[in-house]
C-alpha cells in the first residue's frame, strides 16, 4: 500500500516533468531543420533560421527594447521597493502589514486588467508614448517580486550584528556595507533576477501598451507566430531557452534555485 | 512567478513610535498609488459611467447576454478543468520530489522549475509543434501503430487543456512541494505506532497537513487560468473565448470601452473571490497549528 | 520482580541492521520483562534509536527475531504492532486539538464514538490534561505536550510502550520533575516501557535495568547499582557515573590481586591480569578518602602534590602531580572537598582495594 503510493507519486513526477519539457524540447531539433515547416522528425541539419534572425523586421529592436525594459524597470523596483521595505522593516510604520500587502497585489491581478487599467489612464492624461507607458507598467508588475524577496532578507537579518559591527570599530555606513548588505544580497539577486524575467516575458500588460514601431519581444514574436510562422521562430525560442537555462545555472550558483522558488 | 505569492512575508509588530526611516515608505507607496490603484478604480469607474452619468448597462450587457455568460461561464470552466487535472498530476509529482534526496531533488526541482522561466510564447509554439498534423504526437502515434491516420488534435478543447495544464502546473507542484518538504515525517510514523493503516494514515494525517500547500497551489492556478489570455487565443483562437480575449477584443478592436471595463471588473471580482478565500481558508488551516 | 525478568516480555534475538557501509545494529539481543522500565543509554548514533525504531516497526531489520508476550511481529507493519511510541519532540498532530490528539488511535482502530469519549476524558485525567482538551496542542508548553503524548500513547492500551528520548525537550528543571512524574504514572498504569536516552542520569532515576549501547551492541545489561559499582567495560565505566581513572601497567599479579604501576604510585586491585598487561585502573569518587590514613592492609594509598583544585559541587577533582615535578600526572575525583587543600599541598589519599576496578586499556 506505502509502495503502492510511493509509486504512484513517482510515475506522476515522471510524467509531470516529460510533459513540463515536451514543447521547450521539440523546439530545439525543429530550430536546426532544413525543410521550411515544421515536421516531425526533422529533415537534415542546418543553421540557416539561426541566420536568417537578423533579417527578421523588427526582431532585434523588440529584443533590445524588451531588455531595456525590464533592466530600468527591475532597476526602478529595486529602488522604491528597497526603500519601502527598509521602512517597513525599521521604521515601525502604522499599518505596515496593509502596506506590505498593497506593495504586492499586482502579483494577484490578472494582467490583462492591469494593461487595460493602465492603457485607460495613460490615455485620461494624454501620455501617448508608448516607451514610457512600458516603463511605468513595468515598474508596477516587478515591484511584487522586489517587495517579497527584499522583504524577506530584511525581515530575517538580525539588526544587532549591525551593532556588533559597530563595537568592532566600523562607522555606521562601514558597518552596513560590510555586514548588511552581504546578508541580504542574495534576496537582491533574486528578486532582481525574477523581476527581470517577468517584465522581459511579459505579454498581457505590454499588449495594450505598444504601438507600431514599440514592440516588445513577446508581442513580436507573437505577431510573427501569426504573420509567417517558419522555423526562425524555433530558433529565436531555442535561443531564448539557451539564455535562460544560463540564468538559472548562474542564480542557483549565487543563491541557490530552492531559495529562489520559496520567495 | 512565484510559487506561493498568496501570502506576504511576516513582519515584526512596530513596537515604538514611527521613525524617521518611515518616511523611506512613501516613493514606493506613492509610485504603486498613481500608477496603480488609480488606473484600476479609473478602470471600475469607467464600467458605471453611461452617456448621461451612472449606469449599469456595461454590466447589463456582460451578464444579461447569454453570449458573454457563455464566455464567463467557458472561461470559469476552463480555469476548472486546468486547476483539477494540474492537482490531480501535481499533488503527487510534488510528494516526490519533496521525497527525493540530495543532487537528485536540486536536479528535478531544477526541471519543474524551469518551465516557469521560459517565455509563454515559446511553450505555447512548443505545443503547436507537439500537437500539429504533422507533429510529434502524430508522428509517434503513427509509428507505435496506435493510430493509422494522423488525427486533429491542435484547435480541440482537448488540446486546450493540455496545453493549460502544461502552462500552469508548476504553479500548483510548487506550493505543495514546499508545505510537504516541510512536514514532520514522524507524524505518519505517530499514526501507524497508533494502529492508524495507511490510508487513514494519509486521509487524516498526510492530507490535512499538506492542505494548506493545497490551496496556494489551487488558487494560484485557478486565478491564472481564468484570466488566460496567451495560451487559449494561440491553441483554439476565437473558437473559445474566454473572458481575457472578450476584454482584450472590446478594447483593441471593437472601442468599446464600457464593455470592456465590466468584463474586466468581473474577472476582478473572480480573482478577488478566489484571493480572499484562499487567505480566509489558509487562516483557518492556520488556526490548528 | 526477579521472578518476573526471567519470562521474556519483549525479547529481542540477533537483530542487525545496516545502511550502506555502516553497522547500526550488530546482533543485538535483548529480553524485557512485563512490567519493566528497561532504558537503553549510549551516546548519539550507538544504534539505540534504530534498535527502538524496529521494535516499533518503523523499520524492518536485516536479520534477527521480535517478539512480544510470545508473538513474533518482526514482519508486522507498525499499525499492527500495537506499540506504543511517545517520540522525541511528540510528534503531535498540529492540526488536532488535545483531545483528539489523544483520541487519534481509537478513531484508527475503529472505536466508535460514544466507546471512545470516556476512554479519551480517562486519558485527559491520567495525566492531569482535562482542561485543555479543546486546546490546539500547539498552545501547551513543553510538559503539557509530553503528557499529552504520552496519554495518546497509553489510550490504546499498547503492550509495550516506547519513549525516544522523552525529557531532552524540557529543560533541566522540568526534565527533573517531569522523569519521577512520568515513572510514577506508568507505575501505576503497569506497563512494560523502554527509554531511549543519551543521560545517564535519567536513565538512573527512570529505570529498573538499563542497557548500555556501543556501536549496536549492547555493552552492559544490569540494574542501576551493579552498572554503577560493577561496570562490565572502561565504555561503561566512562558513560555511567564519575571515577577516578589511572592508566597502568601490571607488575605482578597472583590469588586474584594483582599489582599496578601508575603514574602516581603502585595501586593493587582484585583481578587477574599478567604482568606486563597495560591496564586502566579506576575508582569512584566516594570511595576515595582524603588525608593521612596509617598504611594498612587492603588500602591503596597515593602520596602527591596538588596542582590544581576544580570544586564542582558535589565533588571536586584534584589535579596532581608529584612531589619535585611538574607533570600532572593524573586527576582524581573526591566526593569531598578536603579542608586546607590548594594548589602547592601535599595530599594522601587511600582506597579499599576491594574497590578498586581494573579494566584491560583501550
Amino acid at each position: 500500500m506505502e509502495r503502492l503510493g510511493l509509486g504512484i507519486a513517482w510515475t506522476a513526477l515522471i510524467i509531470v516533468i516529460l510533459f513540463l519539457l515536451l514543447p521547450i524540447l521539440v523546439v530545439i531539433p525543429v530550430s536546426f531543420t532544413e525543410a521550411t515547416v515544421f515536421r516531425f522528425p526533422p529533415e537534415g541539419f542546418s543553421l540557416q533560421w539561426y541566420q536568417k534572425i537578423r533579417n527578421v523586421d523588427g526582431l532585434l529592436g523588440a529584443l533590445w527594447l524588451s531588455a531595456q525594459i525590464a533592466a530600468l524597470a527591475t532597476g526602478l523596483s529595486l529602488l522604491l521597493g528597497t526603500l519601502c521595505a527598509i521602512a517597513l522593516v525599521r521604521g515601525a510604520v502604522p499599518g505596515a502589514a496593509a502596506i506590505t500587502t498593497f506593495m504586492v497585489s499586482p502579483l494577484m491581478l490578472p494582467g490583462l486588467v492591469l494593461g487595460i487599467a493602465f492603457l485607460q489612464a495613460m490615455r485620461e492624461v494624454g501620455l501617448r508614448d508608448a516607451w514610457w507607458s512600458l516603463l511605468l507598467a513595468h515598474v508596477v508588475i516587478t515591484m511584487p517580486f522586489v517587495m517579497r524577496t527584499v522583504l524577506g532578507s530584511l525581515a530575517m537579518f538580525d539588526f544587532a550584528m549591525v551593532d556588533a559591527a559597530r563595537t568592532l570599530g566600523c562607522s555606521y555606513p562601514v558597518a552596513l556595507w560590510r555586514v548588511l548588505v552581504p546578508n541580504i544580497l542574495p534576496g537582491f539577486v533574486s528578486g532582481a533576477l525574477f523581476a527581470f524575467i517577468a517584465s522581459f516575458d511579459n505579454y498581457p500588460v505590454s499588449m495594450f501598451l505598444v504601438d507600431v514601431r514599440t514592440k516588445t519581444l513577446p508581442i513580436q514574436l507573437l505577431n510573427y507566430l501569426e504573420i509567417s510562422p517558419d522555423p526562425t521562430l524555433a530558433a529565436v525560442s531555442t535561443g531564448l531557452i539557451g539564455l535562460t537555462v544560463l540564468v538559472l545555472i548562474l542564480c542557483d550558483r549565487l543563491v541557490g534555485l530552492r531559495r529562489m522558488a520559496s520567495i | 512567478m512565484s510559487a506561493t505569492a498568496i501570502e506576504a512575508p511576516a513582519l515584526p509588530a512596530p513596537r515604538r513610535r514611527m521613525d524617521p526611516l518611515g518616511l523611506l515608505a512613501l516613493p514606493g507607496i506613492a509610485f504603486l498609488f498613481v500608477v496603480f490603484l488609480l488606473p484600476l478604480a479609473l478602470l471600475l469607474w469607467s464600467s458605471i459611467r453611461g452617456g448621461e452619468g451612472f449606469t449599469l448597462a456595461g454590466y447589463w450587457r456582460v451578464l444579461g447576454d447569454e453570449y458573454y455568460r457563455g464566455v464567463i461561464l467557458a472561461s470559469l470552466q476552463l480555469g476548472l478543468v486546468t486547476t483539477s487535472g494540474a492537482l490531480l498530476l501535481g499533488y503527487p509529482a510534488a510528494f516526490a520530489l519533496a521525497r527525493a534526496r540530495g543532487g537528485w531533488q536540486v536536479l528535478l526541482f531544477a526541471l519543474v522549475f524551469l518551465p516557469l522561466t521560459v517565455s509563454i510564447i515559446v511553450k505555447s509554439f512548443g505545443w503547436g509543434i507537439v500537437l500539429r498534423r504533422d507533429g510529434i504526437l502524430n508522428w509517434l502515434m503513427l509509428n507505435l501503430g496506435l493510430i493509422e491516420r494522423p488525427v486533429r488534435m491542435i484547435f480541440t478543447e482537448g488540446a486546450l487543456y493540455a496545453g493549460m495544464i502544461n502552462v500552469f502546473l508548476p504553479f500548483m507542484v510548487l506550493p505543495i512541494y514546499s508545505v510537504v518538504r516541510m512536514m514532520d515525517p514522524r507524524l505518519p510514523d505517530a499514526a501507524a505506532t497508533l494502529g492508524a493503516s495507511p490510508w487513514f494514515r494519509f486521509t487524516r494525517v498526510t492530507l490535512p497537513l499538506s492542505l494548506p500547500g493545497v490551496v496556494a497551489g489551487v488558487s494560484l492556478v485557478f486565478s491564472l487560468a481564468v484570466a488566460a489570455y496567451v495560451t487559449p487565443s494561440l491553441l483554439m483562437g476565437d473558437r473559445y473565448m474566454t473572458m481575457s480575449m472578450v476584454m482584450a477584443k472590446a478594447f483593441l478592436n471593437l472601442r468599446d470601452w464600457q464593455l470592456g471595463a465590466a468584463m474586466a471588473a468581473v474577472l476582478l471580482a473572480v480573482a478577488a473571490f478566489v484571493v480572499v478565500g484562499a487567505s480566509l481558508l489558509q487562516r483557518r488551516l492556520g488556526g490548528g497549528r | 520482580m526477579a521472578a518476573l525478568r526471567q519470562a521474556g516480555h519483549l525479547t529481542v534475538a540477533g537483530a542487525a541492521k545496516r545502511f550502506g557501509a555502516a553497522t547500526v545494529l550488530d546482533d543485538l539481543s535483548i529480553a524485557v520483562a512485563k512490567g519493566e522500565f528497561v532504558s537503553l543509554l549510549g551516546p548519539s548514533g550507538c544504534g539505540k534509536t534504530t534498535l527502538l525504531r524496529c521494535i516499533a516497526g518503523l523499520l524492518r531489520p536485516d536479520s534477527g527475531r521480535i517478539t512480544v508476550a510470545g508473538r513474533d511481529i518482526t514482519t508486522l507493519p507498525a499499525h499492527k504492532r500495537n506499540v506504543g511510541v511517545v517520540f522525541q519532540n511528540y510528534a503531535l498532530f498540529p492540526h488536532l486539538t488535545v483531545a483528539e490528539n489523544i483520541g487519534f488511535g481509537l478513531r484508527a482502530q475503529g472505536i466508535r464514538p460514544a466507546e471512545a469519549a470516556p476512554r479519551i476524558a480517562e486519558a485527559l485525567a491520567l495525566v492531569r490534561m482535562s482542561e485543555h482538551a479543546g486546546k490546539p496542542v500547539t498552545a501547551l508548553s513543553g510538559g503539557q505536550q509530553q503528557r499529552v503524548a504520552v496519554a495518546r500513547a497509553l489510550v490504546v492500551r499498547p503492550s509495550l510502550l516506547l519513549l525516544d528520548e522523552p525529557f531532552s525537550a524540557l529543560d533541566r528543571k522540568l526534565r527533573e520533575t517531569m522523569q519521577v512524574e512520568l515513572k510514577h504514572l506508568l507505575r501505576e498504569v503497569g506497563i512494560t516501557a523502554i527509554f531511549v536516552t543519551h543521560d545517564q542520569e535519567e536513565a538512573l532515576v527512570v529505570s529498573d535495568r538499563i542497557a548500555v549501547m556501543n556501536a549496536g551492541r549492547i555493552e552492559q545489561l544490569a540494574d542501576p547499582a551493579t552498572l554503577y559499582g560493577r561496570p562490565a567495560s572502561l565504555y561503561v565505566l566512562d558513560f555511567v557515573g564519575q571515577s577516578t581513572r589511572l592508566a597502568g601497567r601490571v607488575s605482578a599479579g597472583g590469588g586474584g590481586l594483582v599489582s599496578v604501576e601508575t603514574a602516581l604510585g603502585p595501586v593493587r586491585a582484585p583481578g587477574a591480569f599478567a604482568p606486563g598487561s597495560r591496564v586502566v585502573v579506576a575508582v569512584r569518587p566516594e570511595a576515595v578518602t582524603p588525608g593521612a590514613a596509617s598504611p594498612a592492609e587492603g588500602l591503596n594509598r597515593i602520596e602527591a602534590r596538588v596542582r590544581e583544585v576544580s570544586f564542582l559541587g558535589s565533588r571536586t577533582q584534584l589535579h596532581l602531580d608529584l612531589p619535585e615535578e611538574g607533570e600532572d600526572r593524573g586527576v582524581v575525583e573526591l566526593a569531598r572537598l578536603p579542608e586546607g587543600i590548594g594548589p602547592g599541598s601535599p595530599v594522601t589519599l587511600s582506597f579499599r582495594e576491594e574497590d578498586t576496578m581494573l579494566f584491560p586499556a583501550a
